[in-house]
């Protein structure tokens, strides 16, 4: 995967900058364009996922390989579903030390660098996502949205199952801090249901999320 | 019977065994079960492993250590028994195949954590981590640490200074490349080795992640660096997940030949990682064995490395800034006395973007805890920038503190030939590793002829062979006396340096601006003797790099001297130049700067804008006319009130408002330069802090730069802060307000605890919180004062606390 390849929508950067659809100013986009570019430069992006049967033993309750899950959110989103994937992506540790520097040398490079972090990760995730749907078609399966561990009431808890389950820092140099963060931390691990039958239509990203109302960040 | 390891190690082939993983999941090992277990609940199942290699002809067998360590086993006698067992099982199969030739390997992989300032495990935990492992195994009668693995170079470290402090044993390691050929955090094999061969390893190598195809270009690198024994352990070819189910595509006979050419590049010792078999390491056996065998031979590189570059000295002149170090600078002793680091970290970021390719690291000044001070900036540098650092003090025990947590292989400043300065400093260059700065004086103080210099010079790696350390790693200073008192000084210096080039065929230094004290125009003298220098050999030269008439003659020498090919670093350089412009090319249109022409800005302007360099510019301009007060309260304090209010109304959004911020920081240093001995007006001091358990602490310092700019002193506590230190802040300089910052709806419980803590330590002071999670809900849940959406949201706060006018 090269980063230099990935498509990124600039406008998902202004978005996270909390600029809701304004335009920039000409000063803003120079630099968001070049920090972007410079964010490209050091990005090492990597990625690895892995499938799973899926059962659901009671309500609300799902069983991912020998993974345990309580999520009422998650129950939803895989109803139906007779396997998984899980996957977990990080653009590099590149990003980080980026950022650190910026806040030494200018607060608004390290805001812009920390937005195009978030936009990059996103892209890279859609692209393993596809890949993904990809890989189930051939297995006649169809994928249901991504969800990741924090969202909705999808406990962080299973961070470590992911861990386990993928061998992240292994496979793809994510590491879990003792608070369940990962580092490098444009990361994202989640889950994506399998199943049988085609289910159009079903809601994703910030609709399913109980966050949703307060979040600064929602579409 | 058994030889010592090192008596055949490097001497003749040796080989490893192959995967444990591997073999253990055909037993029936399921993924996420922790393999070490096995060595109580199955040791049968561990025996027939150890015996499969074993009888396979492995040289070199792994105990089943891989992960035993605290992190993954808390129970420090559970542990124990772990590692017992699987060393005791291995002296078993060892003795049962009729194998006492072979060697047991306490086997050390990584953490799983990530270390700090990128991870929350600190390097001394790591190091303590490791090292109980290695205590263990060789406790249990292991014959050598084999520590593999390893993708992040200061984790690498970590592993071999455990290893190293806790066991007797010899210690080998192999890390795991990329592609590329590059470790996980950035080190590429020359770095890796430089830095391995610091610290010492009786061998080094690569294992995993690739198979023996992918690995040639890196196995032909490491060949060409290293000058101790090369390990290579390849996977069987790259893997695959085929069911869920991780494979591997290579078959043992295509291993074996592959293993084949690669111990034909020069390697010494061969097996295999993950998806080798024993019949992997017995085909790969078969195929090498009768090779002939080939030593590696010494290489004489002088390389100093940071986490990921290494800088190699001899090839052409090498940059050392000398802007962190407090001779003659007012702002950095103030800096040094009131631990602003973050003002120290600015001046190494500038010497990097002005071309330093290493910086010089001094922090000594009497009156400060210099040990302290150079390992915080040791380690806030190494966490900022990607260049080598020289750790520059005359502080044996700040040299080691820094030498023990600097993340690569560092240059050192310095040894002289008196005999208590090299017994103080080899030892440590020994044991860490480090290219040494030998200056050339002794107890009989500087000798004044070039003949006397190199006299010095040569006991400096005489000791240096006494001390185990290669004369490679040597670099002597020639010292650079003032020609103002020393008419001959320059000339000593020049013929100092042509010795060390020509008899010894060293390496050379030199404090380049020595030369000129006492005379005027001083970078005349200096630039001139830099060009003259390094047409004698000079190899390193500490100099400014901010200074434009250095630089010039630096790359003019590089052209004039062939090692600028084709001219092409001069011409990128100066391609533009101008007859009669001091600048240095390029800073004039610098980063930062703006799509129109920032020339002519009025001071509030270039605020508004957020122009950094216009702003500075126009303060400097207008204090030539109006006092700093003035223009800070009738220009800069409506400028940013501009800014903030536009923001609010959300017609300015966060980029523009920091890069406000940013320039009216520029303006009001340029001011409160000028403003210096008149007591400053502080609206309050605030206590900011990241919650325990949070480590992302970009918020937190937007808010910081925000309430600055608005007249407050801010107390920044950083990231992952215990209560109790804001507490004990808060008591200890009377603080009236706490700002908290969480991420993360796991934190705020931390962000909870210190509110409840403040409250019953500190009840008169204000707590206001904020950060992704945060809403007025949460913060009145939690019993915050106030919640704050933004960082203008905090300053509006303050305000209406401690700015009622």
């Amino acid at each position: 995967m090269d980063a230099m390849a990935l498509p990124v929508d600039v406008r998902e950067i202004y978005r996270y900058l909390g600029y809701r659809g304004n335009p920039p100013t000409a000063e803003v986009a120079e630099r968001v364009d070049s920090c972007l570019l410079q964010l490209r430069k050091a990005s090492t992006p990597a990625a690895t996922h892995r499938f799973l049967p899926l059962a659901s033993p009671e309500e609300n309750v799902l069983l991912a390989g020998e993974i345990k899950i309580h999520s009422k959110n998650l129950y939803k989103n895989m109803k139906g579903c007779s396997a998984c994937c899980l996957f977990a992506a990080t653009i590099g540790i590149g990003c980080d030390r980026l950022i650190r520097r910026a806040q030494l040398t200018s607060m608004a490079d390290a805001a812009i660098l920390q937005a195009a972090g978030a936009a990059l990760i996103e892209s890279l995730c859609d692209e393993i996502n596809r890949q993904v749907i990809e890989e189930a078609k051939a297995k006649g399966l169809f994928a249901r949205p991504r969800f990741s561990p924090g969202y909705g009431d999808f406990s962080i808890q299973h961070q470590k199952d992911f861990e386990q389950v993928l061998q992240m820092a292994k496979n793809c140099g994510i590491h879990l801090t003792d608070s369940l963060l990962m580092m490098p931390s444009k990361s994202v691990t989640a889950i994506i249901g399998l199943s049988a039958t085609d289910t159009p239509c079903i809601l994703q990203g910030c609709e399913t999320c109980d966050h949703a109302p307060n979040c600064a960040f929602r579409r | 019977m058994r030889k010592p390891f090192l008596q055949r190690l490097g001497h003749e082939w040796l080989f490893c065994d192959g995967a444990t993983g591997t073999v253990l999941q055909a037993k029936g090992l399921k993924g996420g079960e922790l393999p070490e277990t096995w060595n109580l609940t199955r040791p049968d199942d561990i025996y027939d492993l150890y015996c499969g290699y074993l009888k396979a002809g492995s040289d070199i067998i792994n105990a089943n250590t891989f992960g035993a360590n605290l992190l993954k086993y808390p129970d420090p006698g559970y542990l124990k028994d772990l590692v017992t067992a699987a060393v005791q099982i291995a002296k078993k199969a060892r003795t049962d195949c009729g194998r006492e030739d072979a060697y047991i390997a306490i086997d050390i992989g990584p953490t799983g954590k990530l270390l700090e300032p990128l991870g929350d495990l600190p390097f001394e935990k790591a190091v303590s981590l490791f090292g109980q492992v290695a205590e263990l195994g060789e406790a249990a009668g292991a014959d050598l640490c084999l520590i593999e693995t390893m993708n992040d170079l200061y984790e690498a470290k970590a592993a071999v200074l455990g290893a190293k402090e806790h066991c007797s044993l010899p210690v080998c390691i192999t890390t795991t490349y990329d592609q590329s050929g590059k470790l996980l955090t950035g080190a590429g094999v020359e770095a890796v080795v430089a830095c391995m061969e610091g610290l010492r390893v009786d061998a080094l190598g690569v294992n995993c992640s690739l198979g023996p195809r992918e690995m040639k270009p890196i196995v032909e690198r490491l060949v060409a660096a290293a000058s101790v024994p090369v390990i290579v352990n390849p996977n069987a070819g790259l893997p695959r997940t085929e069911n869920g189910e991780t494979v591997y595509d290579v078959t043992p006979e295509e291993f074996a030949d592959c293993m084949k050419e690669l111990a034909g590049l020069g390697i010494q010792v061969a097996g295999g990682c993950c998806g080798t078999t024993p019949e992997f390491i017995q085909k790969t056996i078969a195929a090498v064995r009768d090779l002939p065998f080939r030593p590696q031979t010494q290489k004489h590189h002088t390389i100093v490395t940071s986490f990921s570059q290494a800088v190699e000295i001899g090839e052409k002149p090498v940059l050392i800034g000398e802007r962190i170090n407090p001779t003659g600078k007012k702002k950095f002793k103030e800096a040094l006395r009131n631990g602003d680091i973050q003002y120290i970290l600015q001046e190494g970021l500038k010497e990097e973007d002005q071309g330093a390719h290493i910086l010089d690291v001094n922090v000594g000044l009497p009156e400060i805890d210099e040990p302290a001070m150079m390992e915080t900036v040791v380690k806030r540098l190494q966490g900022v920038t990607a260049l080598p650092l020289q750790i520059d003090t005359t502080n044996p025990e700040a040299l080691e503190r820094a030498l023990r947590c600097y993340n690569g292989k560092p240059m050192i400043n310095s040894v002289s030939g008196k005999r208590e300065s090299i017994e103080q400093v080899f030892p440590l260059v020994r044991k860490y590793g480090g290219v040494l700065v030998g200056l050339c004086l002794d107890e009989g103080g500087i000798p004044d002829t070039a003949e006397g210099r190199l006299a010095v010079a040569e006991k400096i790696y005489e000791a240096a062979d006494a001390y185990g350390v290669p004369r490679s790693d040597i670099v002597l200073d020639g010292l650079a006396m003032t020609v103002s008192s020393d008419p001959k000084g320059a000339l000593v210096t020049l013929g100092t340096l042509r010795g060390i080039r020509d008899r010894f065929h060293g390496h050379s230094i030199l404090g380049v601006s020595n030369i000129s004290f006492g005379l005027p125009a001083r970078e005349l003298i200096n630039s001139n003797f830099l060009t003259m220098a390094i047409e004698c050999g000079l190899s390193c030269a500490i100099i400014n790099p901010g200074n434009e008439a250095m630089m010039r003659a630096y790359y003019a020498s590089m052209a004039l001297l062939a090692m600028d090919e084709n001219c092409a670093a001069f011409i990128d350089r100066y391609r533009d130049y101008k007859p009669g412009t001091a600048a240095a090319p390029g800073v004039s249109a610098a980063k930062g700067s703006t799509a129109s022409p920032a020339g002519d800005l009025s001071l509030k302007e270039s605020v508004i804008r957020g122009v950094k360099e216009a702003a500075a510019a126009a303060a400097r301009k207008e204090l030539e006319s109006r006092d700093g007060l003035t223009i800070i309260n009738e220009d800069l304090i409506p400028a940013l009130d501009v800014v903030g209010q536009n923001f609010e109304k959300k017609t300015v959004f966060l980029p523009q408002l920091l890069m406000s911020a940013d320039a009216a920081k520029a303006a009001f240093a340029v001011i409160r330069e000028a403003m210096k001995g008149t007591p400053q007006k502080i609206k309050a001091k605030v206590i900011l802090a990241t919650v325990k358990g949070d480590i992302h602490d970009i918020g937190k310092n937007i808010v910081k730069v925000m309430l600055e700019n608005y007249g407050y002193d801010v107390i920044d506590l950083g990231r992952d802060v215990d209560p109790q230190l804001v507490a004990d802040t808060a008591i200890r300089e009377n603080v009236p307000l706490v700002g908290l910052s969480a991420l993360m709806t796991t934190t705020v419980v931390n962000m909870e605890a210190t509110i409840r803590l403040l409250r019953e330590k500190k009840p008169d002071t204000k707590i206001v919180v904020g950060g992704a999670v945060m809403t007025q809900e949460y913060a009145d849940a939690i019993g915050a004062d106030c919640y704050a959406k933004d960082a203008m949201g905090t300053v509006r706060y303050a305000d209406s606390l401690f700015d009622r006018d």
